[in-house]
């Protein structure tokens, strides 16, 4: 696939009419323009939030070139991109703790279960607090700035979808494996009850209170340990719903993909046609405002309150 | 696929060494080329939040230091005057400038005037001139298309600006296959022969260097050949799913808009119909309308079962598994409505036109029959008054092209009853059309009885019989390819440009129409593409054409502009 790269050849002539050309004004002595740093973030899998040019590769004379702030929308949308950052590690130390917590031991699975919870939990509320910041980010009424905020939030909240089915995906295949070994050892324990029925009939005198005993403890451990089991997999179940509802909420942000919403061409008409009607909206807002019905009417009623206290102070004066 | 993806490779790497926050400029050519290779989610993956036209941009005087533009625009003067002024006074933090065709030197000049605050980074010529609509068929969507109809006397700068468009389109689609072409064109044609001739000079004069690739043993073809040496296939109705849709509703990069057709969902009134991104679309968009619904059908049973799985929702499990699914689902949902949306109004207007009659002699006209039945047939069918003004007209210019020189009286009766009887078509109109593309116009067989082994040929398959009535019309270019694959084109017919000569058979293929391809034909080249005879086909044109908004349209603009011309002259 052939390209040409014409910059040099650009740059020749750049340089050549510059400097025919009387400089507009002197360049300035930091040898750039001021330029207000906002915190830079990188995000671990290649692309960065970077929100302004920080690096300034040309030779400096853009000294009268107004310089924008990033506008503060932009740390919200970092501070998704980061608790998003935080979401995946904490992803991986939970499968790490669910591939602990499957391997059979019967003492510390209490200790386990807590670091499951803990970090289930965690993870649940970054990525509620994640969706309820995106929702900040939506402006009112049609401009450019909007449609890059929607495309900020569109994209995150893709990213947050996408780490919201993982975790059900984990937490599902978590949940079946529980499932399975629960089964597991209620078959392991109806076997064991068999043989002790068995032994049971056998030697009935000497060793009956014994066997029951016996009987009984395990029935008790095991009793005890499908209690638990039902409780994670109903904690499981809880969290998962939970997702289940972020999931609806992101749902209405993401672009369905092959839709003629993710075409380009359909949203570039958009952005054409309604940041027109937004310029008619605003003045028409302008206007309305100007006129302020609301205000006259304010000022009415105080109007009314102050010849009603007078009225009511001459009352009190002449009787 | 190798044209999309070289278009996606361009687009890819323009947008990847550029970090953070970016704006994605375009003009109304390549919002086209973009929109149909890439999709908005991936451009938001790429930190692309916003995407404007060039002419648009420049109302807004918002600047925007945080974010970096990149331009991917046409090398055309407006373009340049827009940049000009946009560079005078930057809104961006860094511009970086991308054309999808050669930059000459005094345009490169006026930008690097304009930049006075040096915010450009980077001027770069990317080669992604063209809409790759489909793996083997791309469209230059070419304004003025009609221009290629008329003489070059009438409109001398429009016309060299149409030829300028499509030279460059051509440039680019070998730029970007890295290749350099020998040049055929179909020898009757004037404006093929002046388009191949352009070519010809661009690649191996103006520009030889950059067109000097690494020299493979066998170069590809290009072959330039001229609608009017098939006005048939555009005049007929269709009835393979893509083909059709786009007669009888029309799709336009590769979007189909059905807010004019009649009563559909708000989901559901524009549609994209895209072979990479539908599966369904993939493999059904060659078959016929019979074998379509039965597709559809059993796509629908399908989901029905999956809907009605989701409804009996019992356990929390079962719950879990819906959310699960639910993605899926709602992609399916779509796509099923979609999909019936279509067929629905297509079926309706097939009703109400009585599409099926009129297909029925129009296949017979096109491809066998006698003369006498076939006046017969068109009479009565212009008799019928539930047949539109435009059926009619396409049914006389079918029969006016295939009898043009048996039984002129039987053609003046027509003639008449069609003008007695459709108001709106200006008169004269067919015999305009005879004019352009009548039998001493054309190159090659159209209706396979000039050559012996035509006649032949099309007697052995009237002996063995259709499949389908419907669908037994095979374009011209089906025969152009057969000759190509069987080394047997011949330079009689499509000479070779200057001193140009190929010795064996190419591997690649370009034909490009001028005047516009058709669906019809673009799935005869995958067709034969598919049948890995050794040679791979791509199939291009100016426009994509069906016959009442393009063919026809181009025609009267055709017809209005040269009768315009010789009563000042």
């Amino acid at each position: 696939m052939a390209t040409r790269n014409r910059t040099s050849q650009f740059s020749k002539y750049r340089d050549t009419l510059n400097g025919n050309r009387v400089p507009v004004t002197s360049s300035s002595a930091f040898g750039g323009p001021v330029i207000e740093m906002a915190p830079l973030f990188h995000r671990s899998n290649g692309s960065s939030y970077a929100p302004l040019s920080t690096e300034d590769p040309g030779p400096s004379s853009r000294d009268a070139f107004t310089v924008g702030l990033s506008p503060d929308w932009v740390d919200v949308s970092e501070e998704v991109a980061s608790s998003i950052q935080r979401v995946r590690i904490k992803m991986a130390e939970l499968v790490k703790a669910h591939a602990k917590a499957l391997t059979p031991s019967f003492g510390d699975s209490r200790e386990d279960q807590h670091m499951i919870e803990a970090l289930t939990q965690e993870i649940t509320v970054l990525l509620r607090r994640s969706e309820k910041s995106l929702q900040k980010l939506s402006a009112r009424g049609p401009s450019e700035d909007s449609n890059i905020r929607k495309n900020v939030q569109r994209s995150l909240a893709t990213d947050l979808q996408n780490l919201s089915v993982e975790l059900r995906k984990k937490q599902s295949t978590y949940l079946r494996h529980l499932r399975k070994q629960k089964e597991g050892h209620d078959g392991l324990d109806l076997e064991m009850n068999l043989n002790e029925s068995k032994h049971r009939v056998e030697d009935e005198e000497f060793t009956d209170q014994g066997f029951n005993e016996h009987q009984m403890g395990t029935l008790k451990k095991s009793e005890l340990f499908a209690a638990e089991r039902e409780r994670e997999i109903r904690q499981v179940l809880q969290s998962v719903n939970e997702i289940a509802q972020i999931m609806k909420d992101l749902s209405v942000l993401v672009i369905d993909q092959g839709t003629i919403v993710d075409r380009i061409d359909y949203n570039v008409q958009n952005v054409a046609s309604s940041v027109e009607e937004g310029f008619k909206e605003l003045k028409k807002a302008e206007r309305t405002q100007r006129k302020g019905g609301m205000v006259t009417c304010a000022t009415v009623l105080v109007i009314m309150c102050f010849v009603m206290l007078v009225l009511l102070v001459l009352k009190e004066i002449l009787f | 696929m190798v044209l999309a993806s070289a278009v996606r490779e361009y687009i890819n790497r323009m947008l990847q060494d550029i970090s953070g926050m970016k704006v994605l400029i375009l003009d109304s050519h390549t919002v086209s080329i973009v929109s149909v290779v890439y999709s908005q989610s991936e451009l938001l993956q790429k930190e692309v939040f916003l995407v404007e036209l060039v002419d648009s941009i420049s109302l807004s005087k918002e600047p925007m230091s945080h974010l970096k533009a990149v331009y991917f625009l046409r090398p055309i003067s407006e373009n340049i005057q827009y940049m000009k002024r946009q560079l005078a006074s930057p809104r961006f933090g860094e511009y970086h400038l991308f054309f999808s065709n050669i930059l000459n030197n005094t345009q490169l000049h006026i930008l690097a005037d304009s930049d006075e605050r040096e915010v450009v980074q980077q001027v770069q010529e990317f080669y992604a001139d063209f809409v790759a609509i489909d793996p083997f068929h791309f469209t230059l969507n070419a304004t003025s298309n009609f221009m290629y109809m008329l003489p070059a006397v009438v409109d001398p700068p429009k016309l060299q600006h149409f030829c300028d468009r499509v030279v460059d389109g051509l440039a680019a689609i070998f730029l970007a296959l890295k290749r350099r072409p020998v040049i055929r064109y179909s020898g009757t044609s004037d404006i093929a022969k002046r388009i191949a001739q352009e070519a010809t000079k661009l690649m191996y004069q103006q520009e030889s260097g950059l067109f000097d690739f690494r020299r493979t043993e066998i170069s590809p073809l290009l072959l330039v050949i001229d609608r009017r040496d098939d006005p048939v296939t555009p005049l007929l109705n269709q009835w393979t799913y893509q083909a059709m849709v786009h007669e009888l509703i029309g799709i336009q990069d590769n979007k189909v808009d059905l807010k004019n057709i009649g009563k559909v969902s708000k989901e559901q009134q524009e549609v994209v119909l895209s072979s990479e991104q539908d599966a369904f679309f993939k493999a059904n968009m060659y078959e016929n309308f019979g074998d379509i619904g039965m597709s559809i059908k059993r796509m629908v049973d399908e989901f029905q079962q999956v809907a009605k799985s989701n409804q009996n929702i019992q356990t929390i499990e079962d719950m879990a598994k819906f959310v699960d699914n639910y993605p899926e689902y709602r992609k399916m949902q779509g796509n099923v409505s979609k999909h019936v949306t279509l067929v629905t109004e297509m079926s309706k207007i097939v009703e109400e036109r009585k599409l099926m009659l009129i297909s029925q002699t129009e296949q017979e006209l096109a491809c066998n029959g006698g003369q006498g039945a076939a006046f017969e047939a068109v009479t009565n069918l212009l008799n019928n008054e539930s047949v539109t003004d435009v059926d009619r007209l396409r049914l006389v210019m079918l029969y006016a092209l295939r009898y043009e020189k048996d039984s002129p009286v039987q053609l003046m009766q027509l003639f008449n009853k069609l003008a007695s009887r459709s108001p709106k078509y200006k008169p004269g109109l067919v015999q305009f059309l005879l004019k352009q593309a009548g039998v001493d116009k054309r190159t090659g067989d159209l209706y396979g009885n000039r050559d012996l082994l035509n006649i032949a040929r099309n007697m052995a398959r009237g002996l063995k019989g259709v499949e389908n009535v419907y669908t037994q019309h095979q374009p011209l270019l089906f025969q152009i390819m057969e000759s190509i694959t069987k080394g047997r084109l011949r330079d009689v017919d499509y000479p070779f440009v200057g001193n140009h000569f190929q010795q064996a058979r190419p591997q690649d293929v370009v034909i490009f129409i001028v005047g516009g391809t058709t669906y019809e034909e673009s799935r005869s080249v995958a067709i034969q593409n598919a049948t890995n005879s050794g040679i791979r086909f791509i199939l291009g044109g100016s426009a994509l054409v069906n016959s009442k908004r393009s063919f026809l349209k181009d025609l009267e603009e055709a017809q209005r502009v040269a009768r315009s011309s010789t009563s000042v002259i």
